[in-house]
């Protein structure tokens, strides 16, 4: 029978295989990080071993050959390294974090994420040369194999397990195979300092000397490398072929690496028709069950508690959760949006009609709404999705960057919709990044300062109300405002020394501004603050930033708990229902036509406590088939990028909350526009993009930089 | 009645390998997720033969085989222990601790077959 034959479909293994190797992946650059800020703890070796030993295994059996021998390698850097054989380096973090990449990137190459496959000749190279720096100090380089037989008589067990221990402490001893009775043979290799002749006189205490034979192999070879053979299933043939090559050429018993039966079949199944186990009731089998647990228990003594405990609490939490598609959760949301809209429906037909007979209303709602927020909190996952990758990049820059900085993460449990995950990581990166290469000084100014020479960053995240907070600071030089205004009017933008700090820190989210004096590889490609600011902006989130000259900067994001549902203020225009992001409304008051006064090269503007708004026109920015009334109208202050604007409307209907639908996916996308809600009439009405209309009313008046 | 084989690993994709190649062969097959589960398990009903692994957390898999041993009941049940790691010293702790076999991963399934055909009770 073939091999994938015995296996079925190998894909259906894909796809558990690469789930665990991201949770591997993650866990091992998690311990590697934590190593790296303090000395290695056993629980730490023991977790990235498990992990990458787990991966390897796998792999080698999907066949995915590069995986199975980077980790291989990985493997055996990390048993040197949990021996204790020697301290546990930079160098060695380094090369596996690159490990680890690479197995990363080889898990995108299978998955068909990424095109090519990586190299992995000079990582695996680099483990090598760490792993033997090792054992040349404590190994040597004579290898000799080991013949011993064939054997008049079985040698004693406890004879042969003394003499092995024996070498294996002198040196090492590998690829034992033992067949322990009379015309059998002991065969293995051993790696030590002393000579054959050494070697012989050890042997000679167990075996007659003519039953011994010894070959100096050469001094470790590549093999002691190989990472034995790996049976791929999509080429399986081949491989073992391979095995059976080996086993000829070298003429003698070579181990079998891949099957060791400690009893013979033949004489297993004599053992077990000769003494029977005796039926035994299930008491003694509980009793004799929990003597073997309190042993087992008491072995495990030794090792590390924490690490037992950490690994059931583990254990708890796999059995207590199950895995579900993200595309199932997202169908429920969906289907409790509607339902949500259906019951909205159904509470205004019930209060139109004033019908007592549809009491039962009131709780169909209650209902609902605990429905939809007990669906919502599946989709939310906590920060620390994000968060974990800024250990190493705070890391890779600070190295990179000769700084000495120290991460601090705070609130990482703090939960948020997965939909905000992907939208949020490259903007708080980019945060990251600026506050290492441009926040934080190099040491020697720093200790100048009088500063400690490790800057901090620190990272945290709370909720607050229905708005996660981010906040980035850093304990560096501060935002230097002579040099922002300074760039800003090199820029052509408007700009007065009796700016205040915080109309100057804005500058700095003005397209194409950067201060950087040469423009690093780390930051400041071009890729700016602006462009931060858009992408926290799409979340419907906002930035600000606070500075002190010498005492740092803190940058605060704060953006909604979920995509899906909005609190938002509905108004019409004409015979259309709109719908505006409450985060964006300032306040609405009534106005009279008289209010509103064209200013020459402004347009229409509305004087709201001494500063001229820009005034829209809802009616005209969408106009409608039918006719709206003229005249007199509500004006809603909205407020985006700091900018405000008088939008002008027929009526305000209320505040409600909105499920959010995309245009894009049910329609195509509309500019001004940023998504539709189904109101409780069964009307659907669309969401505006208060950030473009803003934009749109200030180009409109020539007013970019006002 | 089929064969009943209880397959430790921590795992996940590994373990349903080994349970699919052995359903395949009409075994029905139990599964652990570490030395620990398997052996509560196992104090529960006696399995027709254990494929386990060594490195696991919580119970390694030659600590496993030491429990069973201990179990009147489990005297006559192959224990055979799958793992990457093939040491000779860690093989020859499972094998004082009373394992079977010892196999290499990634194993052979057509091989894992053969010896849990000549073992199994």
């Amino acid at each position: 029978m073939n091999a994938a034959a015995a296996l079925g479909d190998v894909a259906g293994f894909h796809a558990i295989f690469f789930e665990e190797a991201d949770e591997h992946l993650a866990a091992i650059e998690a311990a590697l990080l934590r190593m790296d800020q303090a000395p290695p703890v056993a629980d730490d070796l023991n977790a990235i071993f498990r992990a990458a030993h787990s991966i390897k295994g796998t792999s080698g059996m999907l066949g995915f050959t590069e995986i199975a021998s980077i980790t291989h390698v990985m493997e055996n850097l990390l048993d040197l390294l949990r021996a204790n054989e020697r301290e546990v380096t930079r160098r060695d973090i380094d090369a596996l974090l690159h490990a680890g990449d690479l197995v990363r990137m080889q898990v995108a190459f299978r998955r068909g994420t990424l095109s090519e496959t990586p190299d992995i000749t000079a990582a695996r190279a680099e483990l090598l040369a760490l792993a033997s720096a090792g054992e040349a100090a404590t190994a040597a380089g004579r290898r000799f194999s080991v013949q011993l037989g064939p054997l008049a008589a079985a040698v004693e067990d406890a004879e042969l397990e003394m003499m092995l221990s024996g070498l294996a402490e002198m040196g090492r001893v590998q690829n034992r195979v033992i067949r322990n009775e009379a015309g059998g043979e002991i065969c293995f290799d051993v790696s030590l300092s002393g000579t054959g002749a050494d070697l012989k006189s050890v042997l000679t205490l167990v075996v007659p000397p003519e039953q011994v034979r010894i070959e100096q192999a050469d001094a470790l070879g590549p093999q002691a490398d190989q990472p034995g053979v790996v049976i791929a299933l999509a080429n399986h043939e081949p491989a073992i072929e391979e095995v059976a090559l080996a086993r000829e050429t070298e003429g003698r018993c070579v181990p079998d690496a891949a099957l060791e039966l400690f009893v013979t079949p033949e004489a297993w199944r004599k053992r077990r028709t000769t003494d029977k186990a005796p039926e035994a009731s299930a008491s003694q089998v509980q009793r004799a069950g929990r003597r073997a647990t309190d042993e087992a228990v008491g072995a495990m003594e030794n090792e590390s508690r924490r690490e037992a405990e950490r690994q059931a609490a583990l254990a708890q939490s796999e059995s207590t959760s199950i895995r579900v598609s993200v595309e199932k959760i997202d169908r429920l949301v969906n289907l409790v949006g509607e339902l949500v809209i259906t019951e909205a429906m159904l509470a205004q037909q019930a209060g139109a009609a004033n019908d007592g007979g549809l009491a039962g209303i009131g709780d169909l709602a209650r209902h609902t709404r605990n429905l939809q927020e007990a669906v919502m909190s599946i989709r939310m996952v906590p920060i620390s999705a994000v968060f974990t990758r800024f250990p190493r990049l705070v890391r890779e820059l600070s190295q990179r960057l000769g700084k000495d900085v120290e991460l601090k993460v705070s609130g990482e449990t703090t939960e948020l919709d997965r939909g905000l995950i992907e939208g949020i990581t490259d903007p708080l990166t980019h945060l990251v990044r600026n506050s290492i290469d441009h926040g934080l000084e190099v040491p020697e100014f720093r200790a100048a300062a009088g500063k400690p020479r490790c800057g901090t960053i620190s990272l945290s995240a709370s909720q607050r109300g229905s708005n996660i907070v981010i906040r980035i600071h850093d304990d560096g030089r501060g935002l230097d405002r002579a040099r922002i205004l300074a760039r800003a009017a090199e820029r052509g933008m408007p700009v007065s020394d009796e700016m205040s700090d915080d109309e100057a820190w804005q500058l700095i989210f003005e397209p194409g501004f950067s201060t950087a004096e040469s423009v690093t590889d780390v930051s400041g490609r071009g890729v700016g603050m602006d462009v931060v600011r858009r992408n926290i902006q799409m979340l419907r989130g906002t930035v600000e930033l606070a500075s002190r000259a010498g005492a740092g900067t803190t940058v605060t994001v704060s953006v909604p708990l979920t995509l899906a549902i909005i609190e938002a203020m509905t108004v019409t225009a004409g015979p259309e229902t709109y719908v505006l992001p409450l985060a964006a409304v300032i306040e609405s008051r009534r106005v009279g036509a008289s209010e509103i006064r064209a200013i020459a090269g402004r347009g229409r503007t509305l004087r709201v406590r001494d500063e001229y708004l820009p005034v829209l026109r809802l009616a005209d920015m969408f106009p409608s088939r039918k006719e709206s009334a003229r005249g007199d109208g509500i004006v809603v202050i909205v407020e985006s990028d700091g900018t405000r604007a008088a939008l002008l409307v027929d009526q305000l209907v209320g505040q409600q909350q909105v499920v959010v639908k995309s245009l894009d996916a049910n329609f195509r996308r509309v500019a001004g526009i940023a998504g539709a809600t189904i109101m409780g009439d069964g009307k659907v009405a669309l969401i505006l993009d208060t950030a473009h209309i803003i934009g749109n009313a200030q180009i409109a008046t020539g007013r970019a930089y006002a | 009645m089929s064969k009943s084989i209880l397959v430790v690993d921590d795992t996940r994709s590994m373990r349903k390998m080994v349970a699919t190649v052995l359903q395949g062969a009409g075994y029905t097959v139990s599964e652990a997720a570490d030395g620990a589960q398997a052996l509560e398990m196992a104090k529960t009903r006696v399995y027709d033969l254990v494929v386990t692994d060594h490195n696991m957390p919580r119970m390694d898999g030659v600590t496993l085989v030491r429990s069973l041993r201990e179990i009147e009941e489990y005297n006559g049940v192959a224990l055979i222990v799958l793992s990457t790691e093939t040491g000779p010293d860690l093989k020859a702790k499972g094998r004082a601790a009373g394992a079977t076999g010892w196999m290499a991963k990634p194993f052979d399934p057509t091989r894992m077959l053969d010896i849990v055909r000549q073992f199994v009770a």
